[in-house]
């Protein structure tokens, strides 16, 4: 009985983490294009409402895939506490608190990061410009994102319980 | 003419602390440190990446040590670092120096109290004209210092109880307090003076470069009368007829004329019967008439009253007020 309920546990163990890696594999794809959409908005924000920055990442933070709001929302927070942070300073602050929750590789972080040192500082022309540079990075990386979604999300499912199974019957 | 005595002790409003929140860190420290008595005569604050920073007070420029110390050399001053203008610049435009095309262009951005910072950089052209400024290096922070009663001395002669007044024109160098007197003619003349009995009248301010009434979003910064509109960052001349058009105003208050076509606008207004009141630069009555817009306007008489000021008793010293029908040096 004590035997199998621990066969149970291993199985169990290995089963959830190949779900939770493939859960990372499959949540890349959408946050990414979450992001595409946020900053399509913040680009409208930025060109055609021509609302002052803060505002512009509160609006962007409510319209856009709770996924990713909470970026928008850190941004502005910061930059409301009127603390002497620059854009730089408060983007870089609140899209490290972001990667750590999100399933967002390095890449795509840094992407994102170079956005905190254009933000807000040139005309719209260039705002919008620099925001659809990095649209333009998030989707390449989003298809490659996909493709690698599509492989492993089964793979890892499968793996994880698999691999379990065959540590229980190694052991026994 | 009238010799006048120097302008009375004058009561101002705002201590100019609140500028502390629009300087970067590292400098507010500084500023803050200032001594009381450069506290109360403050006009500018100049931030240049590279150089020291510096202060205008009454008497003139001032280096600033670290320890927020006046009277230091430049060697002993503190440079200004291009991390504190990016600071500045961010805190100034809300980080969104994008929304503020229009002020870009013009040179310099207004604040909420009515401070302005002037923008020096690279300025960008399109077709001849200023489309942007970049890569902006030197900030002058103004502090407009709204003197109410500034203008005491010279009301009763530009007046006519019990709700006309003069058509009226102020000359004077620069910070001679032009300004500073208009905005504070302006707010009288629209809440009215109980004690020359004088009713209040409708004013329209026409602030081309937001100077007079310091608009924030529209909405006059300073006190200028109960009665007053302003047309805030609108050219003279379409201002003036756009504020005759729409607005029905009994006094038309300007800033700066000296151009042919700020003549023609101003005979035009004359004649429909409103009241200007304007200042132009100028050292004396006599450098004025030398410019084509201003003997023409003589020679039509349509001034009624010249007002000349002068630093000698400190900004604002009110010279000679010279009646229109005196004019004669001027019309030739």
């Amino acid at each position: 009985m004590l035997k199998f309920l621990g066969a149970l546990l291993v199985v169990g163990a290995g089963g959830a983490a190949g779900l939770w890696v493939a859960q990372g594999y499959a949540r890349r794809p959408e946050e990414l294009r979450a992001l595409q959409g946020a900053l399509g908005l913040l680009a409208t924000e930025i060109s055609f409402a021509l609302t002052p920055l803060p505002d512009a990442l509160v609006q962007v933070a409510r319209r856009a895939d709770p996924r990713v709001a909470g970026l928008f929302r850190d941004v502005a927070t910061l930059l409301c506490n009127r603390s002497g942070e620059t854009v730089e300073e408060a983007w870089a602050k609140a899209l490290d608190r972001f990667a750590s929750r999100s399933a967002l590789r390095d890449e795509d972080i840094a992407a994102l990061a170079e956005l905190g040192a254009v933000l807000g500082v040139s005309d719209c022309e260039d705002q919008v410009r620099h925001l659809a540079l990095v649209v333009e990075r998030l989707k390449v990386q989003g298809l490659r994102a996909d493709e690698e979604a599509r492989k492993n999300v089964r793979l890892w499912r499968y793996l994880g319980f698999c691999a379990g199974a065959a540590a229980v019957l190694v052991l026994c | 003419m009238h010799h006048l005595a120097p302008v009375p002790e004058t009561r101002e409003t705002g201590t100019g602390c609140d500028i502390l929140a629009y300087l970067p860190p590292g400098i507010r420290d500084i500023v803050a440190c200032l001594p009381a008595s450069t506290w109360e005569q403050l006009e500018e604050i100049r931030l240049r990446v590279g150089r020291p920073l510096v202060v205008t007070v009454r008497e003139g420029e001032r280096f600033v040590s670290p320890e927020g110390v006046t009277a230091v050399g430049p060697s002993k001053a503190y440079l200004v670092t291009a991390d504190d203008v990016k600071r500045m610049l961010q805190i100034i435009t809300a980080s969104s120096l994008y929304a503020l095309e229009d002020e870009l262009r013009s040179g310099f951005i207004t604040l909420p109290g009515g401070y302005r910072v002037g923008l020096a950089g690279k300025v960008i052209t399109e077709g001849g004209r200023v489309r942007t400024i970049k890569h902006i290096a030197g900030l002058n922070l103004r502090i407009a210092r709204e003197v109410r009663g500034a203008a005491d001395a010279v009301l009763p002669r530009v007046i006519r109880k019990p709700d006309q007044v003069y058509h009226t024109l102020i000359a004077s160098p620069p910070r001679c307090g032009k300004t500073t007197l208009l905005r504070d003619l302006a707010r009288q003349l629209s809440n009215g003076i109980p004690h020359l009995g004088f009713t209040g009248v409708t004013v329209v301010i026409v602030d081309e470069r937001s100077e007079i009434a310091g608009c924030y979003r529209g909405i006059p910064q300073c006190d200028v009368g109960l009665r007053t509109d302003v047309l805030d960052g609108c050219p003279k001349v379409e201002g003036m007829m756009l504020a005759l058009r729409a607005l029905s105003p009994r006094v038309i208050v300007t800033d700066e004329i000296g151009r042919e076509e700020d003549a023609r606008a101003l005979e035009e207004i004359l004649n429909a019967g409103v009241k200007v009141i304007a200042t132009a630069h100028a050292f004396s009555p006599e450098d004025l008439v030398r410019r084509p817009a201003f003997t023409y306007l003589f020679r039509l008489r349509l001034f009624e009253r010249l007002v000349l000021l002068s630093r000698r008793y400190g900004p604002g010293t009110v010279d000679r007020i010279i009646d229109g029908h005196k004019l004669d040096l001027a019309g030739g």
